[in-house]
């Protein structure tokens, strides 16, 4: 038995008698010839030391790069959020049922749903007599006023009449000072109105808001007293939310008259709900206006906030990839800058890779000793990237102020880009070097 | 089978084929070649380094290749060391024909066959000593720990063992021939294959070098030394002269 037979013992047990010796076919593969690998690696790491300004001139062009890609991804992905979170702040158990869908797309559409029949406050309460799978429903109207106090004018003003109060919480709206109104005030058809905090800033200017309530304010003609003041919403794509004055429906019957058209607002307890929800109100709706299964046309909309979320991606969705595409264009610059960088190592490398193969290096030993150099420093550059990325998005954050979403997801995204990168460019330098003739680099300088 | 059978096989293969030719490594021929020619195809001529230089070596020996510059020594060199292919003829390194093969191949053959000695050493600049002889056996797919063992070994055998970690720049010109020769012997080579091993160290340090090599060549390395010194080849125990591409004079003098 030789002394060696106890250090073997790979050999499965069944012959341990014997030393076992690999074939080279078998040593040749790769897991196997992971010496090799981790040659390369430590000699990428080596190099891109030794040669820190050139390590440095490439990391700039990749990091650059990188930092569009991300910087540009985080921003939408936190525009994303900030559209998705306000659009359904209504929650996911509410549709609603009006007389034309809220996104219209042509002419023709918007002149066949102006000839549809008006929703009408009975409409809202057959459903809520009749449907059982809804939870709460409640009516709106909207109309742009303007808001008046004195000399105070508040132009482009929106008049929203609710009724019952719930439709506050439906709205997803909530006080910030005073009182919403109670139902026997509401029914009682008073001008009382809970308004949002540009009213008060507008027709209050100088003076805490607090003062305002109890306070009268004139809106279509008519005088209205401010019982509560909401929450602010903040902006959307610039545009305020908070400019809204909320009066009870029954006195908007009263004073702006009935023609309007109103909305319908339905709530179901769970969202699994809404489906049966949603098919009873449609049945209910369609038996009111002597709709048959034979109609295609239901004679009025039923939506879930969905359609804006819908509405907004396909808008966004080309302007999505656009701008990240030309963001990438900057990554193949840093990917150009690689490749030459890779060249000139190359070419200042020559006598160390004749070496290499004097003593037994093959063609994909050298290949991937430079492959793994150029992944290795973009690699470092894309990681270094992700951060100024994110550092750049948490800029303009702040600037435009949304928030932002730094995700696991575009971090790796960044990294295995500019690694790709890393690759492609880092090939052909790579291909030159692994086909040299030994003999030609052994004699260089 | 007839003895006629037996007679027409001999006569074929003796002429050819590779079954009279080692194929173990226990047999004594190392290195066979035959007919070897070399040609460089220069624009509109051909330039023929080598027209047909047949030799064998076995093992065990010690052999130098003289000849003055341009008489294709390097040449050969280059095709005994595996780095180049012959245009024509049969080279056959411990029974592998090595003159058709490709170039991950002939690696490979360079990887465990063939020790090399270069006048300028040859070392990577930025490694150990240690590194340096390791270099082989990364290549060889041979594990951290053991390389490690095998890599000190050999520096030991060169009396190099206290500058392991020293990098060329730090060596003598000597010490550094000696981690290049500890670096061609780490992975027991066939043979040991030196070009001008003393053309680039002073006269005291040849000698060193040279009776390092002698005692090499007592353990039983096969030792092949291209030189174009006549003091340098005459250490060695046979004398290959070659002069426009043929030899010129192949003598024993040991």
């Amino acid at each position: 038995m030789s002394p060696r037979s106890d250090a073997t013992p790979k050999g499965s047990g069944a012959d341990s008698g014997r030393r076992i010796v690999l074939p080279a076919r078998i040593r040749s593969l790769p897991f196997l010839r992971f010496a090799a690998l981790w040659e390369a690696f430590f000699v990428a790491l080596a190099s891109l030391r030794q040669n820190k300004l050139r390590t440095a001139l490439t990391l700039v062009g990749i990091i650059v790069g990188v930092t569009a890609v991300i910087a540009v991804v985080t921003i939408i992905k936190g525009l994303d959020q900030t559209v998705a979170s306000t659009f359904s702040s209504q929650g996911s158990t509410v549709f609603t049922i009006s007389k034309r869908p809220q996104v219209i797309t042509s002419r023709e559409d918007f002149i066949k749903f102006n000839k549809r029949k008006d929703v009408i406050r009975e409409d809202a309460e057959a459903i809520f007599r009749s449907c059982t799978a809804c939870w709460r429903t409640g009516i709106a109207a909207n109309s742009f006023e303007i808001a008046k106090r004195g000399d105070q004018k508040f132009e482009g003003v929106r008049l929203r009449a609710i009724t019952p109060s719930a439709m506050f919480e439906i709205d997803g709206v909530s006080i910030d000072l005073g009182r919403f109104w109670t139902e026997s005030e509401s029914a009682a058809g008073r001008e009382i109105c809970v308004v949002g905090p540009d009213i008060v800033t507008n027709l209050f200017p100088d003076v805490p808001m607090e003062r305002a309530l109890g306070q009268d304010i004139w809106t279509g003609g008519h005088r209205y007293t401010i019982v509560g003041v909401l929450q602010p919403l903040g902006k959307i794509f610039g545009a305020s939310r908070d400019n809204v004055i909320y009066i009870p429906y029954g006195n908007f019957e009263k004073n702006f008259g009935a023609h309007n058209s109103i909305v319908v607002f339905v709530q179901t307890q769970t969202a699994p709900q809404l489906e049966q929800a949603e098919d009873q109100a449609r049945a209910i709706m369609r038996n009111r206006r002597g709709k048959t299964f034979r109609d295609e046309d239901d004679g009025f909309a039923l939506e879930t906030q969905d359609v804006f979320l819908n509405l907004y991606s396909s808008a966004t969705a080309n302007i999505y990839v656009v701008t990240i595409g030309v963001s990438a264009i900057s990554l193949v610059v840093g990917g150009i800058v690689v490749m030459n960088i890779m060249l000139v190592s190359v070419t200042e490398r020559t006598k160390e890779i004749g070496i290499r193969k004097a003593v037994g290096a093959r063609r994909k030993d050298i290949l991937t000793q430079f492959l793994i150099e150029a992944v290795t420093v973009t690699a470092i550059g894309g990681v270094l990237g992700v951060l100024s990325g994110f550092g750049v998005a948490w800029l303009i954050a702040l600037l435009i102020g949304f928030p932002l979403l730094f995700s696991v997801w575009s971090a790796v995204l960044g990294v295995s880009m500019s690694s790709i990168v890393g690759v492609i460019s880092g090939l052909w330098p790579a291909w030159r070097a692994a086909k040299l003739d030994p003999i030609e680099a052994l004699r260089s300088e | 089978m007839t003895e006629a059978t037996v007679a027409i096989s001999e006569a074929s293969s003796s002429v050819l084929e590779k079954s009279e030719l080692p194929v173990n490594g226990k047999s004594d021929l190392l290195i066979s070649m035959r007919d070897l020619w070399k040609t460089y195809d220069m624009g509109a001529e051909k330039v023929h380094a080598l027209h047909g230089v047949s030799f064998e070596v076995k093992r065990g020996d010690y052999l130098a290749i003289t000849g003055p510059s341009g008489s294709g020594k390097s040449t050969l060199m280059n095709l005994i060391g595996c780095l180049d292919t012959p245009s024509q003829g049969e080279y056959w390194l411990n029974g592998k024909n090595v003159a058709e093969m490709n170039d991950d191949d002939l690696a490979r053959i360079r990887n465990q066959e063939v020790g090399f000695v270069f006048q300028t050493f040859n070392l990577l600049a930025r490694a150990t000593a240690l590194h340096n002889v390791e270099l082989p056996l990364i290549y060889g797919g041979i594990p951290g720990a053991k390389r490690h063992e095998m890599a000190k070994q050999a520096l030991a055998a060169v009396d190099l063992a206290d500058r392991m970690t020293h990098r060329p720049n730090e060596l003598s010109g000597g010490q550094r021939q000696r981690v290049a020769i500890a670096r061609a012997l780490v992975n027991h080579p066939s043979i040991l294959l030196a070009d001008e091993p003393t053309g680039a160290l002073d006269t005291a340090t040849s000698y060193d070098i040279m009776n390092l090599f002698e005692k090499l060549h007592e353990a039983g390395n096969t030792i092949i030394v291209v030189t174009h010194e006549h003091d340098i080849a005459a250490r060695a125990h046979r004398i290959i002269s070659i002069r426009d591409g043929l030899i010129e004079k192949d003598e024993r003098i040991r």
